[in-house]
């Protein structure tokens, strides 16, 4: 299980290194909504510290978005899932290499957003970088948890561009205020601490999520 | 016999065979005196509320429409829960009826929740916790719709829009729970409460009297649904058995 686990990732991994133009694309999109957000709102510093924690969450979500799209859409191509499906894997530990591929791609791109983002936004972010990206990971699990299951569910699908965004941004709520509101004590410098139930709510909903993803996601690839 | 001869010998066939059921019609007859004598006893007999007037009865509309809506989503979950385990048609049938009931009433509760607000609160819409997770309830299985629209009928669409059933009510806790941290305003509930006295006599039983006519509304038009939807079923496995 584990080495099948551990298979897929490198094996998407190594897909992704080829395809570099993918980090740079996905780089490149999350710099374009940081700066969309930076002309679009006022040029008053003070207010962009309230405001900060949410552009941050919002560019996370539209750049993750990207990397579920492409997750399975890598498969699509020499019909590479049906080998996938039928290789003696079980479905669980190809969610979870896929899911654990999407969380390194995401990892990647918000460790180097954080420095982006405190030099457009709030320069005293980068000093909390450890944290954030602490926060980051845990964040990125339930929503790659979810995504990943949602993402397999619409590879096959009419519309599933518009479909993926629609069916996952309610379903993410939770992780999205809890997020924010932890980016806030730590960016007041208070950490984790100011924010413990948030913590307790977001590692909550990525438990649940994990447990669910895994346990549907046979239903999803069936052929 | 021509294409069009055995699509219509069909069709006939299937009007023998899902008929009318008359448990069905004795819920359509109950259900004429029950909405209007509701509908009487709300203005005529009810009291008036002290403090809000003439517009508190926009609540015997508003909480019955709530707790249809997500009695229905718990059905779809269930019944979801039921076709990934035993992939029945009927729980499918039964799984897209009921949300698709549970989204209109939850699109109801929505309206007159923010019609209501508007003398009370003195705002159309504020994020208060349990406007604010009915809207995303409202927003995920608006979703689910969308999904069984955008693939075709057959096992598929069955055993993926389960699934989001299955996620998005499994959701509704974890959404609950983080906005009512983030922001709160709403009354505490009070038909539900567990302090004595929170609400006067006629006017629980007003509710509650509201609440068995809504719930009787909403069970006959399930049975219309899932009648509706079995023959369009059948009448789809017909076409495509002909073609």
């Amino acid at each position: 299980m584990v080495s099948d686990i551990w298979t897929i990732l490198a094996k998407d991994i190594k897909l992704d290194f080829r395809s570099i133009e993918n980090y740079f694309s996905m780089l490149f999109f999350s710099i374009i909504i940081l700066l969309i957000f930076a002309f679009a709102l006022p040029a008053d510093t003070h207010d962009h510290k309230t405001l900060a924690p949410g552009i941050f969450w919002v560019t996370f979500l539209l750049s993750g978005m990207l990397s579920l799209n492409k997750s399975f859409q890598m498969e699509k191509e020499n019909g590479s899932m049906e080998a996938l499906l039928v290789s003696p894997t079980s479905r669980g530990a190809i969610f979870l290499g896929k899911m654990a591929g999407n969380t390194v791609f995401i990892m990647i791109i918000q460790a180097m957003l954080i420095p982006l983002f405190s030099l457009l936004f709030i320069n005293t972010a980068i000093s909390h970088f450890g944290e954030l990206l602490l926060l980051s990971f845990i964040s990125t699990i339930g929503f790659t948890a979810i995504g990943t299951l949602l993402s397999g569910l619409t590879t096959d699908l009419r519309f599933k561009d518009i479909l993926l965004p629609i069916l996952l941004f309610p379903l993410l709520v939770p992780l999205l205020l809890a997020s924010v509101k932890i980016t806030q004590g730590i960016l007041w410098s208070q950490g984790f601490q100011s924010e413990l139930d948030w913590v307790k709510l977001l590692i909550g909903f990525d438990l649940i999520f994990l447990i669910i993803s895994y346990l549907t996601f046979d239903f999803v690839m069936e052929i | 016999m021509t294409v069009d001869a055995e699509i219509h010998s069909g069709l006939i066939n299937l009007q023998t065979q899902y008929g009318d059921n008359n448990m069905r019609r004795i819920l359509g007859i109950l259900l004429i005196p029950a909405i209007a004598g509701c509908g009487w006893m709300i203005f005529f007999w009810a009291p008036s509320e002290v403090s809000m007037g003439i517009v508190q009865k926009i609540m015997y509309i508003h909480v019955p429409s709530v707790m249809v809506a997500y009695f229905s989503f718990f059905i779809a979950f269930i019944s979801s829960v039921g076709y990934l385990w035993k992939r029945k048609e009927g729980f499918d049938i039964v799984a897209c009826c009921t949300v698709e009931i549970g989204v209109i009433f939850c699109g109801i509760a929505i309206a007159t929740g923010s019609i209501w607000a508007r003398p009370t609160w003195n705002t159309y819409w504020s994020w208060d916790p349990r406007l604010t997770t009915a809207l995303i309830l409202f927003l995920i299985f608006v979703g689910y719709l969308l999904l069984r629209r955008f693939t075709t009928y057959g096992e598929q669409q069955a055993r993926l829009s389960a699934v989001i059933a299955i996620v998005g009510c499994l959701d509704i806790p974890l959404i609950h729970m983080s906005v009512v941290w983030w922001r709160t305003l709403h009354q505490p509930s009070t038909i539900l409460s567990t302090q004595k006295n929170v609400i006067d006599r006629p006017l629980a039983i007003m509710l509650w009297i509201s609440v068995f006519t809504m719930a009787l509304l909403f069970a006959y038009l399930l049975s219309m649904r899932i009648e509706l939807e079995q023959k369009t079923r059948a009448y789809l496995k017909q076409i495509a058995n002909i073609y």
